[in-house]
């Protein structure tokens, strides 16, 4: 079946490769991502950030252009479904500015603040993506660093920065990531994971409820929960599937998440947690840096927020 | 490795990877694995097999790192895939046909090494979701790119016009 030459030198140095790249594993199981593969991941992304970038800008009409094609039949009917959804939160908007100037006329008279709670923000254009994992045009030099929480524009939770170049930083979706995430449905607590071996085409993750007491339903939301050290509290992830009754005193139920990772162009970083000794000053400045994106012209301007 | 070669590969390499991660990482449509296919289509070339083993391997690397993914997964398997490359590749050398259903078959064993791979380290999640479908869909995809793509890319790096010709 396979072919052989005693001369050439092929099997030799398959086995070293293969010798390298388990040792490479290796270190990078041990390591955790950090120590030198950290820097090798870091430096060379700041090499092909700028590449990436460049690419995005002109495969961008392409991949537009033929998303815009699978997605042609249902285009007409999803345009009218999101003029019936603009006309509602148009009406509801007016309604929330009533409310809003009600509320800073309360909290005038009452002489409360915000508190400096206000956490930092940056807004990255997705420019490519690596099996799950996203690559955002926003680095360190933006703020961006390992660990933080990224939530699309709608305020949906996307997953966590795995590493971060000055030009560029990586995200690992939570549809993706390995272990889980902590979440909240209604009064109960749960973990959420990925499920990996899904043969569907629906993007679905486990919502695995260890302490159950009463059912969960189809529809209702699953919120970031206040025991999740990775995420701010509240930030909604998805929807569950199927009604769960409690076991014992566990449940399992599936969960679609809101955002679905391959069809994001925008994403927001949050710089959490805060800085303890800045979200206790009350006259700490919290820069916010917002990139706004049309077509091909990217301008960043830095705002500071007024104190509260 | 000639100097105009290991230039040609390794511009090749480069253009893979950005269309990789920038175009394809971003199509929810069939995408075939550009810089797998470079590395079984090597063999196919007057390039010596230690230096296609080795651009395999660095081209798997690049992808590694700039994914979140294991470093050295992509690596052993693209080096795994373009040895069995160099081992069959006389097989595959019967027409244009042949060389795309041959690659498609080396995509396939190349994308289930790299789940089974990627199980045994614990990053299978990592690798996307819809595991078992990307088996049957990335080869089919690499057989339609070889088809249009390996006569040029070996007569390119040969810079042979006759390479790949066939009646």
């Amino acid at each position: 079946m396979l072919t052989a030459k005693k001369s050439d030198r092929a099997l030799p140095t398959l086995i070293t490769l293969l010798v390298v790249g388990v040792l490479l594993m290796t270190f990078d199981v041990r390591l955790d991502g950090g120590g030198v593969v950290g820097v090798l991941r870091t430096g060379t992304q700041a090499i092909v950030s700028p590449l990436q970038r460049l690419a995005s800008y002109a495969v961008n009409p392409i991949s537009n252009a033929l998303d815009s094609l699978s997605n042609v039949a249902s285009l007409r009917e999803q345009n009218a479904e999101l003029s019936a959804e603009l006309a509602e939160s148009q009406a509801a908007l007016i309604a929330m500015q009533d409310q809003i100037a009600k509320l800073a006329l309360l909290e005038q008279l009452y002489d409360l603040g915000d508190g400096g709670g206000q956490v930092g923000r940056t807004v990255a254009n997705v420019i490519g993506a690596v099996d799950a994992a996203l690559i955002i045009d926003k680095g360190t030099s933006e703020g961006v660093l390992v660990g933080q929480p990224v939530i699309d524009t709608n305020g949906y939770v996307v997953g966590t920065v795995t590493t971060s170049s000055p030009g560029s930083a990586t995200i690992v979706p939570i549809t993706a990531e390995r272990q889980g995430i902590t979440v909240q449905t209604g009064s109960q607590t749960g973990a959420l994971t990925s499920q990996a071996f899904s043969s569907e085409m629906t993007l679905t993750m486990v919502l695995d409820v260890f302490d159950a007491r009463e059912p969960v339903l189809a529809g209702d939301r699953v919120v970031t929960s206040a025991g999740s050290t990775r995420y701010p509290a509240g930030l909604p992830v998805g929807e569950i599937l199927e009604n769960a009754s409690p076991e014992s005193t566990s449940l399992t139920t599936t969960v679609r998440p809101f955002v679905d990772p391959e069809t994001l162009r925008l994403v927001v970083v949050l710089a959490w947690p805060p800085d303890p000794i800045s979200a206790v000053t009350d006259d700490t400045v919290v820069e916010e840096t917002t990139t706004t994106t049309s077509g091909e012209d990217t301008t960043t301007t830095t705002l500071p927020e007024e104190d509260g | 490795m000639r100097g105009r070669a290991a230039l040609v590969i390794g511009l090749t390499v480069v253009l893979a990877v950005l269309i990789q991660t920038t175009l394809f990482g971003r199509l929810r449509i069939v995408t075939p694995d550009l810089v797998l296919l470079i590395g079984i289509l090597l063999s196919l070339t007057r390039i010596r097999p230690e230096a296609v083993l080795g651009v395999g391997f660095i081209a798997g690397l690049i992808v590694d790192l700039l994914g979140a993914s294991l470093l050295g997964l992509r690596a052993v398997v693209y080096t795994v895939v373009a040895y069995i490359a160099i081992r069959t590749k006389e097989r595959a050398e019967l027409g244009r046909v042949t060389i795309a259903i041959w690659a498609g078959v080396l995509t396939f064993v190349g994308v289930v090494l790299l789940i089974l791979v990627g199980t045994l380290f614990g990053q299978v999640s990592l690798l996307g979701e819809n595991a078992v479908s990307r088996m049957i869909l990335v080869p089919l995809a690499n057989i339609a790119a070889a088809g249009l793509l390996a006569p040029t890319f070996v007569r390119i790096v040969d810079r042979d016009r006759t390479a790949l010709r066939y009646p």
